[in-house]
């Protein structure tokens, strides 16, 4: 890899920044990504920020299966956001529709809909289980 | 003056963006608001009537997250009076204990999304951090942080053990000695105070006029709490108080949701108390017969209503809810009217409301210059916290 | 007598067509039909004359051949009037509570979008709960509709 390549990869492993979007969810998940930033566990050590466009973001966490009228802003937000881009699919309704698969409004996982990076399941998905997820995808990014 | 609607915004400016509010200001004031919803519609309703009644509990439980137990519990209630079976008492007891635990996680959660939406992040910090005791004891009583599964139809699935009560009272004096801090910071605390007060305030007769429910109408002087008027669980064994204020405004709404908690804790020391020993599950056969009941229940939002129609088989034919938000929506549309934009994010956190805020659009059209813009909600948050700095109000 | 046998006895006494259509299901909980012609002197003489002016909700019913809607009206003592009235699938209009209950609103845009019903007066507003795009004439909670029938294009 070149060295440019290999200091924007440290920069996104050191401080990926984060943006945060609710694809229908029952607010459960969102609330436990909440969660991981306050100072119990607090997200914040890892470097990782939490942003409000996806302008500047790295990845994005997703939570929620994907209801009709949510589908145009998440393929929206997900093409605003500069390559690379990674998605995390938090929660089991975000990785395959989970008890709302099948239901009329919703299309499914958030894959139906957009590439996923890393999945995260759990209902809901504890802080425990999203700062692991989100560290193992930071280990994987290492790697390349 | 035309009105020239043009899309600005966080997304894509040649695509249409489906704003969820609609806001028309005249220089800073807002004029008229209209809220398109509809996000978070699953189609719940239809799939429960495709699954059996014990599937629908855990389906049910995940209508939100934050108040799950509240779903559960008021349709296996309906569900329960269609069946004609009487709960055993400890059951009763288990549900309304973790039915408290669930007002004051929710509560400390508003308290902390409160703060959060007018600029006070050590307020937003110090509260969940307090909502990580209750979320612990979740995980230690029922298995689960969030969605706790613990009720059946004809009780709960699991016990509270000697040990378990014990730990949820330690808990409790903790927190309440938490919320004792938190009420200093509401009553005497000059700049939250200034910025709470004489916002989004709407009349007693007008919370009756839209139906408003839960803190929301209490604030207003309404005196209405499901526990107390329309008793389930074990509620009419327990003597609580039901908290009003007649301040009217989102500071009413929140020395509302902070008695609540002071009261919850009383609450659940009683139930712990009181348990009677006994089973804590009645058996119910598959098949309900045929009827229809209604259950309601005060969630931390409000009042939860669900309708329950039986055909006599295993799978309901018809199954209704009400969640308390709704029952708001009008009743902060009108609270909106006549307050700076900048208000706007603390009105509606005020209500406590169940869908999602953190990635909402506002579009926003201005009455003197006929522009329109879009704004997301953190957008709008930044703005209203910068605004009142402006005006000397900062945390 | 009881709260509910004096609530059944006030109907009767105003309304004999509701004789013997009144049940009590349980403590605080009343069920009863009626015809659709009567709703407004009804809900008028519930709200006025024995102070049931809260509206819980509105539940919308796929009868067969009827839709059935369900006024759920309460008051401060917690009894709950659940009354019920039903309109032909055909041609199924009814007029808007929301100049008694301005709350309604949103119940009554569910009773359209999920059920297909003509509520006459509703105020002008976006609709509720479906989304924009939502095929014309396909009915969620109608018994005969199945989620297949929004067919693989609006996926």
């Amino acid at each position: 890899m070149a060295v440019i390549e290999r200091i924007v990869n440290w920069a996104r492993i050191k401080s990926p920044w984060i943006i945060h979007f609710n694809s229908g969810a029952c607010n459960g998940c969102d609330i436990e990504i909440l969660a991981s930033l306050t100072p119990t566990f607090d997200l914040e050590r890892f470097g990782i920020l939490l942003k409000g466009t996806p302008r500047h973001a790295d990845v994005l966490m997703c939570s929620g299966p994907v209801t009709r009228q949510t589908k145009d802003r998440l393929i929206r937000i997900y093409e605003q956001m500069p390559e690379p881009k990674f998605v995390v699919a938090v929660g089991t309704c975000a990785c395959s529709g989970g008890v709302f698969d099948g239901c009329y409004n919703v299309c499914g996982g958030i894959d139906t809909v957009i590439p996923v990076s890393a999945y995260i399941p759990g209902c809901t998905a504890s802080p425990h289980a999203i700062i692991d997820g989100v560290v193992k995808l930071l280990g994987s990014l290492k790697k390349k | 003056m035309d009105r020239v609607v043009i899309p600005i915004g966080p997304q894509h400016p040649a695509l249409k963006e489906p704003e969820s509010f609609r806001v028309t200001l005249e220089g800073e004031k807002i004029k008229e608001v209209s809220l398109r919803l509809g996000y978070n519609h699953r189609g719940i309703e239809k799939a429960c009537e495709a699954r059996t009644y014990m599937q629908n509990i855990y389906l049910l439980e995940r209508v939100c997250g934050i108040c799950s137990h509240s779903h559960s519990t008021c349709y296996v209630q309906a569900v329960e009076d269609l069946a004609g079976v009487e709960v055993p008492k400890r059951a009763l007891y288990i549900r309304t204990i973790v039915g408290e635990l669930e007002r004051l996680h929710s509560h400390l959660l508003w308290l902390g999304v409160a703060g959060h939406e007018i600029g006070f992040d050590t307020l937003f910090m110090y509260s969940w951090r307090d909502r990580e005791i209750v979320m612990d004891l979740f995980a230690k009583i029922t298995g689960n942080r969030v969605n706790y599964g613990i009720n059946t139809i004809g009780g709960v699935r699991r016990d509270i053990s000697k040990e378990d009560q014990k730990e949820i009272l330690i808990a409790v004096d903790k927190l309440e000695e938490r919320t004792k801090y938190y009420i200093k910071v509401a009553t005497q605390e000059v700049t939250l105070i200034k910025r709470l007060s004489n916002v989004g305030k709407l009349s007693h007769a007008d919370i009756e006029s839209f139906g408003a429910v839960g803190p929301v109408a209490r604030a207003s002087g309404v005196d209405r709490d499901i526990r107390r008027d329309d008793p389930y669980a074990a509620y009419d064994e327990i003597s609580f108080k039901v908290i009003t204020d007649n301040n009217e405004d989102v500071y009413g709404r929140t020395l509302v949701r902070v008695g609540e908690l002071m009261e919850s804790y009383s609450i659940i020391r009683q139930a712990i108390k009181n348990m009677p020993d006994g089973p804590i599950t009645v058996k119910v056969p598959r098949k309900i017969p045929e009827g229809e009941s209604i259950s309601r229940y005060e969630a931390p939002r409000g009042e939860d209503v669900h309708y329950v129609k039986s055909n006599g088989s295993d799978i309901p034919e018809r199954v209704k809810l009400r969640a308390p938000t709704l029952a708001n929506i009008k009743a902060v549309l009108k609270m909106l009217e006549n307050y700076n934009l900048a208000d706007l994010p603390i009105i509606v956190a005020a209500i406590d409301p169940c869908f999602s805020c953190t990635d909402r659009a506002i579009s926003i059209t201005k009455l003197d210059t006929g522009r329109s813009e879009i704004m997301d909600w953190k957008s709008l948050r930044e703005y209203s916290i910068e605004w009142y700095k402006k005006r000397g109000i900062r945390f | 007598m009881n709260i509910e046998e004096e609530v059944q006895q006030e109907l009767i006494k105003s309304f004999n067509f509701l004789d013997g259509k009144i049940r009590i299901s349980r403590i605080r909980r009343i069920f009863f039909e009626m015809p659709v012609d009567k709703l407004e002197e009804v809900l008028e003489f519930l709200m006025d004359k024995i102070h049931f002016n809260i509206l819980c909700t509105i539940t919308g019913l796929d009868e067969g051949i009827t839709i059935g809607i369900l006024y759920h009206l309460t008051r401060k003592d917690g009894v709950i009037i659940n009354l019920k009235i039903s309109i032909p699938k055909d041609n199924p209009k009814i007029k808007t509570i929301t100049n008694y209950f301005p709350g309604a609103e949103y119940y009554e845009r569910e009773l359209v979008d999920l059920l297909g019903a003509e509520v006459e007066g509703l105020p002008e507003g976006p609709r509720y709960p479906l989304p924009d795009g939502w095929p014309e004439g396909q009915y969620p909670l109608r018994k005969d509709w199945k989620s297949d029938m929004l067919g693989k294009e609006s996926k």
